[in-house]
């Protein structure tokens, strides 16, 4: 067990990471070859990665095998103001979602396999620059979860796997906004909140092979409540405020939604497999971002801020096509609705309906070493305004993302 | 491990080398004057629009008045002087009663408790604030604190009112007079408020209410003037200043009583049958028709002036044994008189707006939006005194954030009547008060 553990950690410690842009706050980078054919592959066994898009999936897989990926991914997002007609962007930092996944049986052709797998489904990164409108919104949001999930598959029958995941969420949350007080030379005040999380879920899934060339997948991920519980918040507020804005402790928490995929994938040729997922992804959790301080003043009361998210459907879809020399191509695309309803947009997560595209190649070298690499891209524009805040205006984001991972197998 | 790390560079390296395309193209919107002509901006008003604010006229107030703002968006379509009756820099400035400004500072009250208060920044006003400059004329914004409507044609109100003394072409011109000087292409004005305030602010007490036939009258020669070369203007209604904080800081029944207190009120008004517990109870005020001794417990709803002296209340009884008097309060009755006249007042203005075919700006609206709560931008504007980020320290005037946004609400009348589209100020990062 110590190999098994000891490569996962080394990584994160690497990649302990920013990382933006997904629908709400869900990143969906957790397997190369899913991720070239449109972020689809519930149904169909890929490789590790298949221990988070479905561990009854991984029940048919005749291997041991260490995988690694990371995504980097580069977004941004202009904010034009409805009124003045300003544009302030964001400074975002290129995020970097990885993944790890081990996938190991006892001996070949095993019914039973053992996998653990960790990388990182929700997360958020947004930076807006100084004196922006939205400053007494929100400044700077740094979201990072990390799941980590050991896993049993087990194939029941020749055509069907079932697999069960037990998930371990770490995450920590910084957010940063300026208050609307002024020192005497006219600077503003900052709060920083910043705690860290931990949460537990399960992933569950079950992998059916209709035909030869037909299978389906379901899988469920639960929804996960990260719980802040000692943050602490800490105000830069002029020397006359101080009372009014006591550094301490402040309780929060976030949930990070139950996702629900049915797959389907269909084996054309030897060479050409087809991918689709429907995600219905539980968005309705996330009604309320509260912040309860230990202290309270009259200036600073417990705050409950309305979200208001809706669940959502997404639908994603690609193809593969496998050239004799070891060499795959890949391509697809998804649309994804976004949770969040018009009145409640915010700084945070300036989310819309969106399309994307991506592409992918993998090559094997040999019997033991493979490699996987990726392009996703898209856009979104979403103008509107939020009831609470005032914000009034349009936001629109560009991202573009490369992936590249390394699979080990023997 | 390095090997894994150095592809990951190679990679982020390629993204920001592919990635000049991705990044979100900012395209600033249209302005235009659309029927107006932004070349003479002119406008007219009172203590409001004169930048007067914590209670005195001073140079940076000036610098954020109301027109300041409105011209900072119309300079945006078509550059243009704008001219103001600047006092120096760094005065501490002049108040309505010869003080100086207030600034946040901490007071020590009769508890020898100190916190955080609105206190002079000096112990006199800046005289100089009140030497004639009319030099630098003509000024684009010809607001005069304290100027009622009816003192536009007056004659002797340079040595009536020292602020327009200060900008008066000679001793005997008029206001109206030297605002014509600049003959302006397009206005605004926010006049009539002042017509209220003293009446208001002395709890009903001194002056009295504008008369609304004299007020249209007034006004239409006003409107007049200003459009008789073609300008295109705007012009507002009153707000009901009552909800500001100087009306509202000092609550009905923030009257806390502890038992040995209560006691003692209990024992001196049980016989008049007015009787006190322990915690929050109504103030008690004068009003001689409340009954033979002419003294009452005040009823939500009615107003106490933030002119009481506070120490009074916290140390010496008053608004007790010593009841308020008529000049700190407005009753049910004196509220429901200003309020039919400001309405016959403002119905006036609409009329004249439409008769000019001006734009309007229903100010009350705004002000109206503040007493509820206004967000803005992350910020929550309010009608509290302070933390509230909307008034200025005299719990009065706006400050230059809600100047800046009072502002908008001009331009966004222009630009409805008009089918201009002037930019909006951007009002976030204004300042607000300064802390120590």
């Amino acid at each position: 067990m110590r190999t098994l553990f000891s490569v996962p950690i080394a990584f994160l410690a690497l990649l302990m990471s920013e990382f933006s842009f997904s629908q709400g706050y869900q990143v969906n980078f957790q397997g190369q070859k899913q991720q070239g054919m449109g972020l689809a592959g519930t149904a169909i066994l890929m490789d590790g990665s298949s221990l988070f898009f479905n561990p009854g999936s991984v029940a048919f897989s005749n291997e041991n095998s260490i995988n690694l990926a990371v995504t980097p991914i580069l977004g941004n997002t202009l904010f034009t103001d409805s009124t003045t007609g300003q544009g302030y962007r964001s400074n975002s930092p290129i995020g970097t979602p990885f993944s790890a996944y081990g996938l190991f049986q006892l001996k070949d052709h095993a019914k039973l396999k053992l996998g653990l797998a960790a990388y990182t489904p929700f997360g958020s990164t947004i930076t807006y620059k100084d004196d922006w409108i939205g400053r007494f919104a929100l400044t700077k949001l740094q979201l990072q979860a990390i799941f980590i999930q050991p896993t049993l598959s087990y194939r029941i029958a020749d055509v069907i796997g079932i697999g069960a995941g037990f998930v371990i969420s770490t995450g920590n949350v910084i957010l940063e906004k300026d208050i609307p007080v002024q020192y005497e030379s006219g600077d503003f005040a900052s709060a920083s909140l910043s705690g860290s999380a931990l949460g537990f879920g399960y992933n569950i899934g079950i992998h059916y092979d209709l035909t030869k060339k037909l299978s389906l997948g379901l899988n469920y991920r639960s929804e996960i409540q990260m719980s802040v519980d000692d943050g602490s918040a800490v105000f830069e507020v002029p020397e006359g405020l101080d009372e009014n804005f006591p550094d301490g402790r402040f309780s929060g928490s976030l949930p990070l939604p139950k996702v629900l995929t049915l797959g389907a994938a269909y084996q054309a040729t030897e060479q050409l497999t087809f991918v689709l997922d429907i995600n219905r992804v539980g968005w309705n959790a996330y009604d309320t971002l509260a912040f309860d301080y230990a202290v309270n003043t009259s200036s600073l009361e417990d705050t409950k801020s309305p979200r208001m998210y809706e669940s959502t459907f997404a639908f994603r879809g690609g193809g593969s096509y496998t050239f004799t020399n070891n060499l795959c191509i890949r391509m697809g695309g998804g649309f994804g609705f976004s949770p969040v309803q018009n009145g409640y947009i915010t700084p945070e997560t300036p989310d819309n309906d969106r399309g994307y595209i991506t592409a992918g190649l993998g090559y094997e070298f040999g019997d033991h070493f493979s490699m996987d690499a990726t392009f996703y891209y898209t856009q979104m524009t979403r103008t509107g305004h939020n009831t609470e805040t005032g914000l009034s205006g349009t936001f629109e984001t560009k991202a573009i993302a490369g992936g590249i991972g390394l699979i080990y197998k023997w | 491990m390095v090997m894994m790390l150095s592809k990951t560079h190679f990679f982020i390296g390629l993204l920001m080398v592919t990635c000049f395309s991705c990044k979100p193209k900012y395209e600033a919107p249209e302005i235009n004057s659309g029927s107006t002509n932004p070349e003479r901006f002119l406008m007219v008003g009172g203590t409001f629009a004169s930048g007067y604010t914590d209670d005195a006229l001073f140079k940076y107030g000036q610098e954020n008045s109301i027109s300041a703002y409105i011209h900072k968006s119309i300079s945006q379509v078509q550059n243009s002087n704008f001219k103001q009756a600047f006092t120096t820099e760094h005065s501490v400035g002049m108040s309505s009663t010869g003080l100086s400004r207030l600034i946040l500072g901490y007071k020590t009250d009769c508890n020898n408790e100190t916190s955080l208060s609105p206190v002079r920044e000096s112990n006199n006003g800046d005289a100089s604030v009140l030497n004639n400059i009319y030099t630098g004329a003509p000024f684009n914004n010809m607001s005069i604190p304290n100027l009622k409507l009816v003192d536009m044609f007056n004659e002797d109100y340079a040595n009536q009112n020292p602020f327009f003394g200060r900008m008066a072409s000679s001793q005997t011109t008029t206001v109206l007079s030297d605002v014509m000087e600049l003959s302006p292409s397009i206005f605004s004005v926010f006049i009539g408020l002042d017509d209220f305030m003293p009446y208001i602010k002395s709890g009903a007490k001194d002056d009295s209410l504008p008369n609304v036939t004299n007020f249209e009258n007034d006004y239409r020669n006003l409107l007049q003037n200003l459009t008789q070369n073609g300008a295109k203007g705007v012009i507002s209604t009153i707000p009901d200043i009552t909800s500001s904080p100087y009306f509202t800081t000092v609550r009905w029944n923030d009257l806390v009583l502890d038992s040995a207190n209560n006691a003692i009120l209990n024992s001196i008004y049980n016989p008049l049958e007015f009787y006190f517990y322990e915690g929050n109870n109504p103030f008690m005020i004068n009003d001689p028709d409340a009954n033979m001794f002419g003294v009452r417990p005040i009823e939500e709803g009615e107003l106490i002036l933030l002119s009481v002296p506070l120490d009074s209340v916290k140390c010496y009884k008053m608004g007790t044994l010593f009841p308020f008097r008529d000049e700190f309060v407005l009753t049910h009755e004196e509220q429901v008189e200003i309020r039919a006249r400001l309405n016959g007042i403002n119905n006036t203005i609409r009329s004249l707006a439409a008769e000019f075919n001006l734009a309007l700006v229903e100010s009350e609206d705004f002000f109206n939006h503040i007493r509820d709560v206004l967000p803005y931008n992350g910020i929550e504007l309010s009608n509290e005194i302070i933390s509230g980020g909307a008034y200025g320290l005299d719990g009065i005037r706006l400050n230059t954030r809600t100047n800046a946004l009072f502002a908008n609400e001009f331009l966004t009348a222009i630009n409805k009547q008009y089918n201009a589209s002037y930019p909006m100020i951007n009002a976030t990062s204004l300042d607000a008060a300064f802390f120590p």
